[in-house]
């Protein structure tokens, strides 16, 4: 059993600190508190453990999606530990909390390099979050940098690595797909924000390529509640496929407008490349029902290596309201800490930032969620398998999947 | 034709929205003369209402029964034990609702693990009219406003007790002078305004879902509307809460169908325009739409 100490609070057991804290953190109500949790593995070595600073938001608006990715953190660093850590040394990771926003984050993660020394780090979800801790890790910090969120793309920052999907890697499969169905004319209701503005451009250039046509692309501030003059021209454009990037507060009223002008009855369909297992909570089941997605995993994946990982994950965090998803960066999550691991033992065990990050860059063929991953040389990104999963009754089922997807950033 | 009855029905079902939202902030304002802050968490508790009677297994609808009684009273034990103290002072007043709603947000958010939740509306399905469908839910909700807006403004202007609260916010000493105790009426004006928000929050969150934010989404253009109406008056922040909900959509259509104004109109912009025009209005009739004294 491992344990875990805050650097203000000794020695409380893990199980129950956490217990009682994941309510309280989601109101934000130890935010103030947290000073950083060391996780000390329960094993030691000689020459130390190999220290992995997580940066993630276990508190506020994106709460739900930096605790799965903690608690991600946590089932892949006990794995490695349990099978005897990276080259004999064990992991130890420490985790700041981002707090939903980054003007708070910068000084936590400078805590990690400056306090702790940590040899990587991992975490950020928004892009936003993404832009704001990258130069005191990456450029003051001079320390490794691993993003996992699926985003937009665009990001060439050297020793600053991303293992989840890009635009790219999202659409080039589904497009085409949606297409083939017979979907010609394409709505793209968005938020108004830098995701799904960049996210578009690949979109739209994958529609036009395969004989599509777009004939709405509007943006949206992120809290809209009113949105009937836009369903009502998806409606009167005869509008066969809408690809929404709408994202929560908006996202509910725009599903269930939608829904309510007949779309889906007409036969009109729908993707969004983030929903995923969570979505069965935000999205009432007839709105997604039938729905497309394309991500990095689904939990109907059918892969030997995830299906345990996956079981894992669940029998150490039984009955978890955070679940090792794609959507929420977990999966990106699980996939940053076996790079980094097959980067250290790519320079037997050397934790120079230099030596490291050339290693990374070389990394193939790599067991994570959903398969192998491979990075692709001088990019910074990964190529990985994609699925295109369809929902059937809270379930998503895998209709199409393609192996190592190219990232097709920073060429 | 249909085009019509559709763009009717959109603006007048948003309008409905808003009156229902901001007529429980427009009685505590006009009534009392407090601003209150935590009014988009009183919305946002009718709605948690609703949540926690589903999570338990009971019907959605005996949620939004439930909400404005629940809610009230929890407006009740507020006004007793903190807003009583702060009539004297109203930037004070501020200050305390504001807290107060800081931390009903931040533990209901801590409740529903800061998730968004959907909710099934009890009557789900859309009616069609030649071409165009409606929401089955939002013309319930049209309907349940005007029921319910007239029966508050009956309550105020015809019944003896509704004299007797007009009577203690216009003049409260001259009213304790002839028998009326105001710290009753006080108590019971702010339980009714809480209840009224319960209501509103436990009727819309099927046409949105549950977060933590969602009745501060409405306050900004709740205290607008209560402006552009007129604070003072029942009626006056009732149709100014209309005027803005109607301009929501309204200036989305404007947008999507006109297609000289679709290249002015971002739709972020629409959203500011809404402020714009009600700022404008405001600047020419600082006393808002209807004066003070009429109810």
């Amino acid at each position: 059993m491992t344990e875990i100490k805050k650097s203000n609070v000794n020695d409380t057991s893990r199980r129950s600190f956490l217990k009682g804290t994941s309510a309280l953190a989601a109101a934000g109500w130890i935010g103030a508190l947290t000073g950083g949790f060391v996780l000390k593995p329960d094993w030691a070595h000689a020459a130390g453990s190999i220290k992995m600073g997580i940066a993630t938001d276990i508190t506020g608006g994106i709460a739900p999606s930096g605790n799965a990715n903690w608690q991600t953190a946590q089932f892949a660093a006990k794995q490695i530990n349990d099978a005897g850590g990276i080259l004999g040394r064990p992991i130890e990771l420490i985790l700041e909390d981002t707090a939903s926003d980054p003007g708070i984050a910068v000084g936590n993660v400078r805590r990690l390099v400056e306090r702790h020394n940590v040899d990587v780090i991992l975490g950020g979800i928004t892009s936003s979050m993404r832009e704001a801790i990258k130069n005191p890790i990456v450029k003051r910090g001079k320390t490794l940098y691993i993003y996992p969120q699926l985003y937009e793309g665009q990001e060439c920052t050297p020793h600053l690595y991303c293992t989840g999907p890009t635009p790219y890697q999202q659409c080039a499969e589904l497009i085409p797909y949606l297409i083939a169905q017979g979907n010609k004319r394409f709505a793209m209701p968005s938020a108004n924000y830098r995701w799904p503005q960049l996210l578009n451009i690949w979109t739209k250039r994958i529609i036009e390529e395969h004989g599509g046509e777009v004939v709405l692309e509007e943006y949206f501030p992120i809290d809209q509640v009113e949105y009937s003059a836009t369903v009502g021209k998806i409606k009167s454009e005869k509008v066969d496929h809408v690809f929404l990037t709408i994202i929560p507060p908006g996202l509910g009223a725009f599903t269930k407008q939608l829904y309510e002008t007949g779309f889906h009855s007409n036969g009109g369909t729908l993707s969004c490349v983030y929903y995923d297992e969570n979505s069965v909570n935000y999205v009432a089941p007839r709105e997604l029902e039938g729905v497309y997605s394309c991500l990095d995993y689904f939990h109907t994946v059918d892969d030997t290596f995830s299906n345990n990982a996956l079981a894992g994950y669940n029998e150490m965090w039984p009955g978890s309201n955070y679940k090792l998803t794609a959507g929420t960066a977990a999966t990106g999550m699980y996939r940053g800490i076996k790079l980094f691991e097959a980067g250290v033992n790519a320079t037997n065990g050397d934790l120079d930032r230099e030596a490291v990050s050339a290693a990374i860059d070389g990394v193939t063929n790599v067991q994570g969620m959903g398969g192998e991953f491979s990075m692709v040389p001088g990019t910074g990104h990964a190529a990985m398998n994609m699925y295109v999963a369809q929902a059937n009754g809270g379930v998503w089922d895998i209709i199409k999947s393609a192996n190592q997807v190219p990232p097709n950033e920073c060429a | 034709m249909d085009e019509f009855i559709k763009v009717t029905f959109d603006i007048l079902s948003f309008s409905c929205i808003m009156v229902l939202v901001v007529s429980g902030l427009a009685i505590i304002a006009s009534l009392m003369g407090i601003f209150n802050f935590a009014h988009g968490e009183f919305v946002l508790l009718g709605a948690y209402t609703v949540f926690v009677f589903r999570e338990t297994g009971l019907p959605v609808w005996s949620g939004m029964l439930a909400a404005p009684f629940l809610v009230g009273a929890f407006g009740l034990l507020l006004e007793v034990t903190i807003i009583k103290r702060f009539y004297k002072a109203a930037i004070a007043a501020m200050l305390a609702t504001y807290a107060i709603g800081l931390i009903i947000r931040e533990t209901v958010r801590g409740l529903i693990g800061g998730k968004f939740w959907a909710i099934e509306a009890p009557i789900e399905g859309v009616f069609e009219i030649g071409e165009s469908s409606f929401s089955i839910w939002r013309g319930i909700i049209i309907i349940l406003t005007i029921i319910i807006m007239s029966g508050c403004y009956l309550f105020l202007t015809k019944t003896n007790y509704g004299l007797k609260i007009r009577g203690a916010m216009e003049n409260p000493s001259l009213a304790r002078a002839c028998g009326i105790s105001t710290n009753k009426l006080y108590a019971f004006t702010f339980a009714f305004g809480a209840a009224l928000a319960g209501l509103a929050g436990a009727l819309v969150v099927p046409l949105y879902s549950l977060f933590a934010e969602l009745g501060l989404r409405f306050l900004v253009q709740g205290f607008l509307a209560v402006m552009l109406g007129g604070a003072g008056t029942f009626e006056g922040p009732v149709l100014g809460s209309a005027v803005i909900g109607a301009m929501v959509p309204g200036f989305q259509w404007l947008r999507v169908e006109i297609p000289f104004i679709s290249y002015l109109l971002s739709p972020v912009f629409a959203e500011v325009f809404v402020f714009l025009t009600a700022i404008i209005i405001v600047k020419f009739r600082p006393q808002g739409l209807i004066k003070k004294g009429r109810i």
